[in-house]
């Protein structure tokens, strides 16, 4: 003890409550910033569905995605027994459902129904079906070769199913995105029309528009005046005065080739008092 | 994915230079906080325990008194640090040499004074352990960091190279996980540069006080030994 100046230097040792604090303070701060972060991240994506073209797009990408995969599912289960009966039901189910619809441009109409339609039919309908008909079909017959048919009628009625679906989906995302930025073409030119006083309720002209990919106009003629020269040439200087529409370099060229080379647009003062 | 991108998931998909980085960076700042919060309690039991003791020393208490009272303390286990160890270590070089009455008293107050500088060496020493290592994480992580973030970066552009269509979302993952090792590395130095600031500045309180008390503990043992050696010279 009398010795313990020179001797090595000793400390007190403290250990116990640093070891402690740092671990609870980092413990604290990755929680505290992974909750920050995924919270501020919501945040962020909510304002995204505001523009309607990012979220078509982002929704339909998001279901197609997926939708390979459950269909792969019902492919084994029917393979064993259920010939007859896929061959029938699901045909008219999704095959009407999509066509028709999707072109109107609804969103909310196929998104529901593919789904429920697709996953609980094909599972319920063989299993009571194929019960009672394939004992007294099959038998007589070559059982073996009409399975493997029947497998593959079903696979590739299922890929049918999957490629009618897909593209159902992918005209009711390009009607949607068409819709979206025809409205905005729409609503930039009408910010930019002045009516003549000329103008009348019931007066509508019709103007043919050709645009190139950059959104430029490049020419605008009228396809169905309105009989008043006036009224006609205000609505091709509201057009010319747009100008461009630069909105539309976003749009894939496939859609734009579709919809938006040459198009039309209605002029009619609906909201005039007189 | 895009809507669950979170840190967890940046740093488990960083690559395997950044994910180094980041653990280089995370067990520096772990050991910098250890060492933090171990200064701190150290530093605020010495001021206590100083200021108790120069309360104790100046009360008017006799100095073997108060150094027997240090033994029993040493004798339970205690370590004893700070003012009163360099007390104890003056004052039983004081009383060593005073016996040997062939020293005079210049010899015996220069050999006390000198064990107490030595003392006070040592105490240096215990007060500035570690704030090295907080120094340098202060100084380094965000160089660490730093390389982390080009590293990746440089990374993601490479990536990038191959991709004929290059748009922010290719490049923005790839940036953002290689930015978490910056954010890292100034997580970790902030602290440990203000620790090391702060515990600098503590220190040298600590280090100025312990040279006033050698100083005043010198001027009483003059007295003491001048007083001694003359009452030897009576007697002799």
């Amino acid at each position: 003890m009398n010795l313990s100046i020179y001797a090595k230097p000793v400390t007190p040792r403290i250990v116990l409550r640093p070891a402690l604090a740092t671990v609870l303070l980092h413990a604290l701060v990755i929680y505290l910033l992974t909750a920050n972060w995924s919270s501020s991240e919501e945040r962020i994506l909510k304002p995204k569905p505001a523009p309607k073209v990012i979220n078509a797009t982002l929704v339909d990408a998001g279901q197609l995605a997926p939708k390979p995969e459950p269909k792969p599912e019902p492919k084994p289960e029917p393979k064993p027994e259920p010939k007859p009966e896929p061959k029938p039901e699901p045909k008219p189910v999704p095959k009407p459902v999509p066509k028709p619809v999707p072109k109107p441009e609804p969103k909310p109409e196929p998104k529901p129904e593919p789904k429920p339609a697709p996953k609980p039919e094909p599972k319920p309908a063989p299993k009571p079906a194929p019960k009672p008909e394939p004992k007294p079909a099959p038998k007589p017959e070559p059982p073996r070769p009409t399975q493997q048919e029947l497998a593959e009628a079903a696979r590739q009625e299922a890929a049918r199913k999957a490629a009618a679906e897909q593209a159902a989906r992918a005209a009711a995302a390009s009607a949607e995105l068409a819709a979206s930025y025809a409205s905005l073409i729409q609503q930039t030119v009408e910010r930019r029309w002045s009516r003549p006083p000329s103008a009348r309720n019931g007066m509508e002209v019709l103007l043919s528009i050709q645009l190139i990919p950059t959104g430029e106009v490049v020419s605008v003629s009228v396809l169905r005046s309105s009989g008043d020269t006036a009224f006609d040439r205000s609505a091709i200087a509201a057009v010319e005065r747009a100008g461009n529409f630069p909105e539309l370099k976003n749009l894939p060229p496939r859609e734009f080739e579709q919809n938006f080379r040459r198009f039309r647009l209605l002029f009619r003062p609906e909201d005039l008092r007189y | 994915m895009e809507a669950q991108l979170s840190i967890i998931d940046l740093i488990f998909e960083a690559g395997f230079t950044v994910q180094l980085v980041m653990l280089t960076l995370l067990l520096a700042s772990m050991a910098s906080w250890y060492m933090i919060v171990q200064r701190f309690i150290y530093f605020r039991n010495g001021r206590e325990e100083m200021f108790e003791f120069e309360e104790r020393f100046w009360s008017g208490i006799d100095l073997s008194q108060l150094y027997r009272e240090g033994n029993e303390r040493a004798a339970d286990g205690r370590i004893i640090v700070g003012m009163e160890s360099i007390f104890r270590a003056g004052f039983k070089e004081f009383s060593r040499l005073a016996k040997q009455s062939e020293m005079d008293s210049e010899a015996v107050i220069e050999g006390s004074r000198r064990a107490m500088r030595v003392a006070m060496l040592r105490e240096e020493e215990r007060l500035e352990k570690h704030l090295s290592f907080l120094a340098s994480v202060g100084s380094t992580s965000p160089y660490i960091g730093l390389f982390g973030t080009v590293w990746g970066i440089m990374n993601s552009f490479r990536g990038l190279a191959n991709a004929t269509q290059a748009t922010l979302a290719t490049v923005a993952p790839g940036i953002s996980e290689a930015l978490v090792a910056t954010a890292m590395g100034l997580f970790a130095a902030i602290p440990a540069v203000l620790a090391y600031n702060r515990f600098a500045s503590r220190m040298d309180m600590f280090l100025n006080r312990y040279d006033t008390f050698v100083d005043e503990f010198s001027s009483i043992l003059y007295r003491q030994a001048y007083a001694l050696r003359a009452r030897d010279r009576k007697a002799g």
